[in-house]
């Protein structure tokens, strides 16, 4: 498929793409750029997620955590998290580090304020329920709280998802010697359009799979509820 | 035997007065009896009740179950919920359960119960349907079967039928009758409909509002296995004769100002 009148230099063609990704995924030489996002993502998601949760579950719990945490978690949530990486960089070099934790900080307030969001819209005559046939807190947090918080917590999965996809395309721009974003990054100084393309498909291709995955996830274990966390 | 003591009760608002919900209720509750509270919205019955289960503390007074004396959710009480209050994320079979792990009854006895508890309100066949593919008739169903599981002494009824269609309503009525009357269980059933208290108890415990306390405790004097001709009972003059009594009461006091 060809456009007339548009230099390759500036778009590529879709054929071109195509025949491009399926050859960086033929001869291999894709591989230690997208296991290097690919780790960095992971373990920047698999934090956000462990540290988010809990964090998420005690603010919705207690008023004096959240009224405590919330102006912070507000102002972190709105704040451009990429500004941080410098400062990463500074105290945590420019390997994997740094990036995973700019990818961290940049998924780990959705994740709270989801999850916390799922917390509180727990039906209160639920709880009560549970305390009625002598449930213990701990009870509470294992069999009533944890299950109707998980669509929402799915739901931030879900949200963080982008967010990491930014973060690490960013950090991989700043400061990397592999990685899809430094692929990206170093296919467009030497205007090969084509590559930049195959780098923004494959991150796309990530996050639609990702996303499609999660949403299904969210209707298998949520059959009753649709949708609880937007588009 | 429940021993209901002198109980008085306030909501604390913040920055209002506190409101009086109840005021110096004392009361007893026969073993093997049926009783009632009724009375208007507001008249504190369910927060009693609440407080018989001991989800609530009261403010002052006491409440002894069988000589001991509560101040939190024991086995030997067992709650049905207006609103069903049923898991979402589980089927009829789990909710069942959900009772039974709180009691600390595990494995296979666990299921046998959950699912002999489902048989007995007529669901087995629903077992693994979730709350939300089910009629308000057979949620409430899956409630009692959740309470009755767990073989509790005493089964608190907070207006169990109160958000049901009135024909499934009489139904439910006609079906718990059914269900309780091979057994030697207590009940305390809240509800606001007159027909119902009578229909149902052996004792009849009516409230006036703003504060809560006691009008009149009536004992209902109609045959046993009611259910078996329902019809008639509620035709015969008797029957007539303690709703229109109760009604006459309950008028008065709502006509009365606040």
């Amino acid at each position: 498929m060809r456009f007339g009148g548009v230099s390759p230099l500036f778009l590529s063609s879709p054929s071109a793409v195509t025949l491009r990704l399926i050859k960086v995924f033929a001869d291999g030489s894709i591989w230690p750029s997208l296991l290097a996002t690919a780790n960095v993502a992971a373990w920047g998601a698999f934090l956000s997620i462990i540290v988010g949760v809990p964090v998420g579950v005690l603010m919705g719990r207690s008023a004096l955590v959240r009224d405590t945490l919330e102006p912070f978690i507000m102002g972190m949530s709105s704040a451009p998290i990429v500004a941080f990486l410098p400062l990463l960089i500074i105290w945590l070099g420019i390997g994997p580090t740094s990036k995973i934790a700019l990818v961290f900080i940049g998924s780990v307030f959705v994740m709270i304020v989801n999850t916390e969001t799922g917390v509180r819209q727990i039906d209160y005559r639920l709880i009560e329920t549970a305390r009625s046939f002598t449930a213990t807190e701990f009870d509470i947090l294992i069999k009533i709280v944890a299950p109707a918080a998980l669509p929402f917590m799915i739901a931030g999965v879900r949200l963080a998802i982008a967010r990491v996809l930014i973060m690490v395309v960013v950090a991989e721009f700043y400061a990397a010697t592999v990685g899809i974003g430094y692929l990206i990054f170093q296919a467009g100084s030497q205007y090969d359009t084509t590559l930049v393309f195959v780098g923004v498909v494959i991150l796309a291709g990530t996050g639609v799979i990702a996303n499609a995955g999660l949403r299904a996830l969210e209707r298998r274990i949520a059959p009753w509820m649709h949708n609880v966390g937007g588009p | 035997m429940i021993e209901v003591r002198n109980i008085t009760h306030r909501f604390q608002n913040t920055g209002r007065a506190a409101l009086p919900v109840l005021d110096d209720v004392s009361m007893t509750v026969e073993p093997g009896t049926f009783v009632s509270l009724l009375g208007p919205s507001g008249c504190g019955k369910t927060t009693l009740l609440r407080i018989i289960d001991g989800l609530v503390q009261p403010t002052s007074g006491q409440i002894f179950v069988d000589g001991v004396e509560i101040r939190k959710p024991g086995l030997d009480r067992a709650m049905v919920f207006q609103e069903f209050n049923l898991l979402p994320w589980r089927t009829a079979l789990n909710n069942i359960e959900f009772a039974l792990e709180l009691h600390g009854v595990s494995g296979v006895e666990r299921r046998d119960r959950a699912h002999e508890a489902l048989q007995r309100v007529g669901l087995e066949k629903f077992a693994t349907y979730y709350p939300h593919q089910l009629s308000g008739g057979m949620k409430q169903r899956i409630g009692l079967a959740r309470a009755l599981s767990t073989n509790p002494r005493y089964l608190l009824m907070d207006e169990p039928f109160g958000a049901l269609d009135p024909l499934v309503r009489e139904i439910m009525q006609i079906d718990l009758l059914k269900l309780l009357d091979a057994e030697k269980r207590t009940i305390v059933f809240v509800t606001h409909s007159v027909d119902e208290a009578v229909f149902l108890s052996d004792r009849v415990i009516m409230f006036r509002a703003n504060p809560g306390s006691i009008l009149k405790t009536l004992d209902i004097d109609l045959p046993p296995r009611r259910f078996e001709n329902d019809e008639e009972i509620k035709a015969s003059s008797a029957f007539v004769g303690y709703r229109n009594m109760i009604w006459h009461l309950l008028k008065e006091q709502l006509r009365r100002p606040a």
